[in-house]
């Protein structure tokens, strides 16, 4: 009776314990005023991207030309006011957040699945692999990941796809920097020697002992670069290198209505407005967690 | 006949640096039994951690490189095998203990995932079967099964230095290597440990290779002792020939080191000067700078190996002519 007693409180005390790794990463960052502001900001783009289709018609609202009500100023009708063919800026910046937190992520995904296998390889075995590897990367660094990006699709032609993978490569070798420096400062400690000294294998000593202990600046950066691919995306659309007319794009609704800019500044000033709010958010969560997952900083 | 668990024959290796060559070990031999434990016993950047290393083949190359010798450990020559049947070796025919066990744990995984880590590399288990034997470790070490799924932090160093013998005793190696086990530990825990230590050596019928520098814990736990100075053995033998017969100055000076609790008011008698520069090692005996009997014979000529019984050996010119000489043992 007493020992499941016992057992039972042992239990609760285990749980406890469990969860407390990342729940003390939650703790922290909720004591930062800008990352929680940064995270309800994201959380409301996020929601408008989910709930797009229940908040206005694709089809009717952003696509469909309406000559007759164009250029209007924000209103009950159109909160935003309607563009230069009569769409709603509304509509079109609610659909548009998908494309940025879509073409965002991914292409984010995209560096870091392999800007972070080439800095894990090249942190963990040093020497002449190291070598080869990071001065490839410092090759495609000295080109400017914008003008990279823009000569990728130039290249592949204008589409989504291509836009993530430009965007995704220009970003590889930051991430493997970054990787690097992070396997570079835990391969050398003794824990890692010890499973050396067990008999595991190379890949699992990376996947499973290096990794998961060099995950904070990993996290950050992948945050903060999130952001930076939104404003990449926004930028090569502004170029028209990137989303193409009609999708509703932010970047693309910048250029489009960039003739108008001095009768209607709305038309410009909304999706600027979400580009802005978008990075911000995400720098400040970027912010928040860099403090959160470094318990020294404290 | 009995059984060789390890043979080392006159094993050399050097650090190649930008600074210069360092002869870290010049030529050693080793033999251990089976069952048996033999101390090595040797101050800071003698070669006993490059030494230990060698055997799980895990210098780091470069700058290391082992140029002679051979490493026979349970009849496998270890310096002819590839490196993949090396993986299987390790952790499994030999494993290790370090010296500190808050950093010899990865902080990021639960320890009852990490003994089973080492139990399902080497033997052909389900997940839950290694779990399970991970459970049985834990226990085996003192640590109840209810705290498998509790991460390195939430351990006190004792208990991490338990996890860590929990894993290398996971496969029941026939070598274990314990490089300054208990440096880290207090005095207490320290006797502790040593105990368990000692205790599953003879449930699990292994032979132990533990590298110290404390002549306390080799009193304790070990059946032969070698003394490690500069890259060599100066001198081997078993517990009692050491620590009654002592032969060579250098362990006699270590002797001196240590405070007698029966007096305690007596001076310590440290060794004087610092061990002689690895990068650049003199042609005599490494220890003739710092030795109270030197010979001029000691500056200019290596000794050699010369035997007081089958056992006990010494590396020293005072013996060369004259096997009857005696050392003050303290007494100035």
């Amino acid at each position: 009776m007493n020992a499941d007693v016992l057992e039972i409180k042992t239990e609760q005390l285990l749980k406890t314990k469990k969860r407390s790794q990342l729940f003390d990463v939650w703790l922290r960052l909720k004591k930062s005023k800008a990352a929680i502001a940064g995270l309800l900001l994201i959380g409301i783009f996020i929601f408008m991207a989910i709930l797009a289709p229940v908040l206005v018609s694709y089809e009717d609202d952003a696509l469909k030309m309406n000559v007759r009500v164009r250029l209007q100023t924000p209103g009950s009708d159109h909160w935003f006011g309607t563009d230069e063919l009569g769409r709603d800026i509304f509509a079109r910046i609610v659909y548009g957040t998908r494309i940025s937190l879509f073409v965002g992520i991914i292409s984010v995904s995209i560096a870091l699945t392999l800007g972070g296998t080439l800095g894990a390889i090249a942190g963990y075995y040093g020497g002449k692999i190291d070598n080869i590897i990071m001065r490839f990367l410092d090759v495609l660094l000295a080109v400017p990941a914008v003008l990279l990006a823009i000569t990728i699709v130039a290249a592949l032609g204008a589409s989504m796809l291509n836009l993530m993978i430009a965007v995704g490569v220009s970003n590889i070798p930051g991430f493997a920097r970054v990787v690097r420096a992070a396997v570079l400062s835990v391969k050398d400690q003794e824990f890692i020697e010890a499973a050396k000294a067990i008999g595991a294998k190379d890949h699992t000593i990376i996947l499973r002992h290096v990794l998961p202990n060099s995950m904070a600046p990993i996290i950050v950066f992948a945050t903060l670069k999130v952001a930076t691919a939104i404003m990449a995306t926004a930028s090569l659309s502004f170029l028209g290198l990137g989303i193409q007319p009609p999708t509703p794009e932010w970047g693309s609704m910048l250029a489009g209505g960039r003739s108008y800019i001095r009768d209607h500044m709305y038309i410009v000033l909304y999706p600027g407005m979400a580009i802005v709010l978008t990075v911000l958010s995400l720098n400040l969560i970027g912010d928040g967690l860099r403090d959160a997952l470094d318990p020294k900083l404290k | 006949m009995r059984n060789k668990v390890l043979e080392i024959k006159n094993l050399k290796i050097r650090y190649v640096t930008d600074d210069g060559i360092v002869e870290a070990v010049n030529g050693i031999d080793m033999l251990i039994e089976k069952g048996r434990t033999l101390g090595l016993v040797g101050e800071t950047g003698a070669g006993k951690t490059t030494t230990a290393m060698s055997i799980l083949r895990l210098i780091p190359d470069p700058p290391g490189e082992i140029i002679s010798g051979d490493i026979i450990l349970d009849n496998i020559k270890l310096l002819e095998i590839s490196e993949n049947e090396m993986e299987t070796i390790r952790g499994r025919l030999v494993s290790m203990i370090f010296q500190d066990p808050m950093t010899a744990l990865n902080p990021s995984i639960c320890v009852g995932e990490q003994i089973s880590e080492a139990i399902s590399i080497h033997q052909d288990v389900t997940k839950e079967g290694a779990k399970e034997k991970a459970r049985e470790m834990l226990e085996i070490v003192g640590i109840p099964g209810s705290r498998m799924e509790e991460y390195p932090h939430q351990f006190s160093g004792g208990m991490k230095q338990r996890v860590i013998i929990a894993i290398a005793l996971s496969c029941s190696p026939k070598l274990l290597i314990a490089d300054e086990p208990t440096t880290a530990l207090d005095v207490t825990i320290q006797a502790q440990v040593l105990e368990l230590m000692k205790e599953l050596k003879e449930k699990l019928e292994m032979s132990m290779l533990m590298i110290t520098h404390d002549l306390g814990v080799v009193a304790e736990v070990c059946d032969d002792v070698a003394i490690m100075y500069a890259g060599r053995i100066v001198e081997q033998g078993n517990l009692e020939e050491i620590f009654k017969y002592t032969k060579h100055p250098y362990t006699e000076g270590l002797f001196n080191s240590i405070p007698n609790i029966d007096d305690r008011k007596a001076e310590l008698i440290p060794i004087r000067g610092l061990m002689s520069d690895p990068y650049n090692l003199p042609d005599g005996c490494s220890f003739c700078d710092r030795c109270d009997y030197a010979l001029d014979i000691c500056q200019t000529e290596k000794p050699k190996k010369i035997y007081f019984s089958g056992t006990h050996f010494s590396e020293c010119h005072l013996y060369s002519g004259n096997s009857d000489f005696q050392l003050n043992c303290g007494k100035k």
